[in-house]
């Protein structure tokens, strides 16, 4: 547990002043998505003035990514093939979603404090064009949870001392590029007694950040470049491999 | 080693696609073909979104079919004039396939109907060139009177030109509409069309074989620029990162493969080329009609 040790130093600062009712900190606060990432994770860590945990109060962690519309499609069989069919659209759900708590939000939080603070999936504002049946919410959920861009829970936050308490937020290699931002809650009696929010920003760099952008910016030069580098290519390729 | 593919935003294993790229590479030496038809199918199964498949397919093949056009034409093997023809059509068939795919895209029906178009063409290019080969080694001691020149209807449309490297004096239009045909399946399933393009032009066209390699290389190179243009510009899908990857392999593979294809009997090969591309098309309609996992799936937009 060496981060439990880097906590304690870092936090130590923190815990001299008795008067903050809640420190919270990142591990980071930019991701570059290079060439070869793989994925990433971000600790969120931070102290409370009051005991926290069984008896205590309690910690809810919920991250947030930027907007995005997504549309989900439906297979129907036509002729014996699957064609997609009836499709939904979600207008500007966040791309990735992550809540955690040292307890499940539901067991700390009414109802209408929870949906304030959009703390669980159940409660994300998902308004979509298309197709009604409430089936595409639903394949939405999931899918996106597959993909670990939606989370709830997935880990709980871990508590330290009684007063420190840390989670570890996991990134997929999918994330999309924005900024993120990260609210802490402490929790106490069925309300929220202090919050800190916190941001970070997902960056792509190196050259695959340059293609994306040439490609997207310029698209007709990136075409154009495209043809000349195949051609070089394939050029360069048979008199390096002639005669094998 | 993962490489992310800027453009297709996933992350692939990079010796996979350089292997991908030399075993297409190979048989596409082998048989002497272009290989887009075997190289797109082969993304699609590595799970690339099929709009990249096809457009980084077409500019692979680019790659692939240059440095064959330049020593055509250093030996004097492109008929010019028919090849600025062929590609006039191709490019009015080109830009009309970009089109139908950005409409199938926004409809979410890309993946299906690319699929539907290789089952269609292949099913029925594979089954030609079975049957053919496989007559022609049956029948190979009887030998047939060979014919320099058939006259039919074609022959009786206007607009007339000279080609004088092809030795014809026919029509514009059937080299126009077999330019567009091509252009047309360049666009949507990220082919360079050879393997449709070298028997249109013998047998329907009536150009000699000496020349016919060449003038379809050149029709090919110059369809699959203006394809990748034209993806890139509209679609946003061409991933050079890809592409290069899969030329580096297919290069180096093609050497390997027509090394080994000069010792096949032009039969043989055939018939064996036509089994390869009746599995493709096999596969594909297996996809299609196959239940799938999940019944939902979800796309940004």
């Amino acid at each position: 547990m060496r981060w439990l040790f880097a906590l304690l130093l870092f936090a130590a600062p923190a815990l001299a002043q008795p008067e903050e009712p809640l420190v919270a900190r990142l591990s980071q606060d930019r991701v570059e998505v290079s060439t070869t990432f793989d994925g990433a994770s971000i600790l969120v860590y931070g102290s409370t003035a009051q005991p926290i945990g069984p008896g205590g109060a309690e910690i809810l962690i919920v991250t947030r990514g930027p907007e995005q519309s997504f549309t989900v499609r439906r297979k129907v069989r036509v002729l014996g093939m699957w064609f997609n069919g009836p499709s939904a659209q979600f207008l500007d759900v966040p791309a990735f979603y992550s809540v955690a708590g040292t307890l499940p939000a539901w067991r700390l939080l009414p109802e209408a404090m929870r949906g304030a603070f959009s703390l669980g999936l159940d409660l994300l504002p998902m308004e979509s064009t298309g197709a009604r049946a409430p089936q595409f919410r639903a394949a939405l959920l999931e899918l996106k949870q597959q993909a670990g861009m939606w989370q709830e829970d997935a880990a709980p936050v871990e508590i330290g001392a009684n007063r420190l308490f840390s989670s570890r937020l996991p990134l997929p290699a999918t994330i999309p590029a924005g900024e993120y931002r990260v609210q802490v809650l402490l929790v106490e009696s069925r309300r929220v007694v202090a919050q800190r929010e916190m941001r970070f920003l997902v960056e792509r760099v190196g050259t695959a950040a340059t293609i994306a952008n040439v490609a997207r910016y310029q698209p007709l030069l990136y075409g154009v470049i495209c043809v000349l580098l195949a051609a070089l290519a394939g050029w360069l390729g048979s008199v390096v491999f002639r005669r094998g | 080693m993962q490489v992310y593919l800027p453009i297709a935003e996933m992350s692939v294993d990079a010796f996979l696609l350089v292997g991908i790229g030399f075993g297409v590479g190979w048989l596409s030496g082998l048989f002497g073909v272009g290989g887009g038809f075997l190289l797109t199918p082969a993304l699609l199964l590595l799970g690339i979104p099929a709009p990249v498949a096809v457009a980084s397919g077409a500019n692979q093949v680019l790659g692939a079919s240059t440095s064959g056009m330049i020593a055509q034409s250093r030996r004097g093997n492109v008929d010019w004039v028919m090849g600025a023809v062929l590609v006039a059509g191709g490019l009015v068939g080109s830009v009309i396939g970009i089109q139908l795919f950005a409409f199938l895209r926004g409809a979410g029906l890309v993946d299906a109907v690319v699929s539907i178009f290789y089952v269609v063409v292949l099913g029925s290019v594979g089954s030609l060139m079975m049957m053919e080969s496989l007559r022609a080694i049956m029948r190979r001691r009887a030998e047939a009177p060979a014919r320099l020149h058939q006259h039919f209807w074609m022959h009786g449309l206007p607009f007339k030109i000279r080609f004088r490297k092809s030795r014809l004096f026919i029509s514009v239009i059937p080299p126009l509409l077999v330019g567009a045909g091509i252009g047309l399946l360049s666009a949507i399933m990220g082919v360079g069309g050879g393997f449709m393009l070298v028997p249109a032009m013998i047998y329907l066209l009536g150009i000699p074989t000496a020349v016919v390699i060449g003038t379809s290389l050149f029709q090919v190179v110059c369809v699959t620029s203006a394809v990748t243009i034209m993806s890139a510009w509209q679609l946003g899908s061409v991933d050079i990162v890809l592409t290069l990857l899969l030329l580096g392999g297919g290069v180096a593979g093609a050497q390997f493969g027509a090394q080994m294809g000069g010792r096949l009997r032009g039969e043989e090969t055939r018939a064996l080329l036509g089994l390869l591309v009746l599995s493709v098309a096999a596969m594909l309609f297996w996809g299609l009609i196959d239940t799938p996992e999940r019944v939902f799936n979800m796309g940004p937009g």
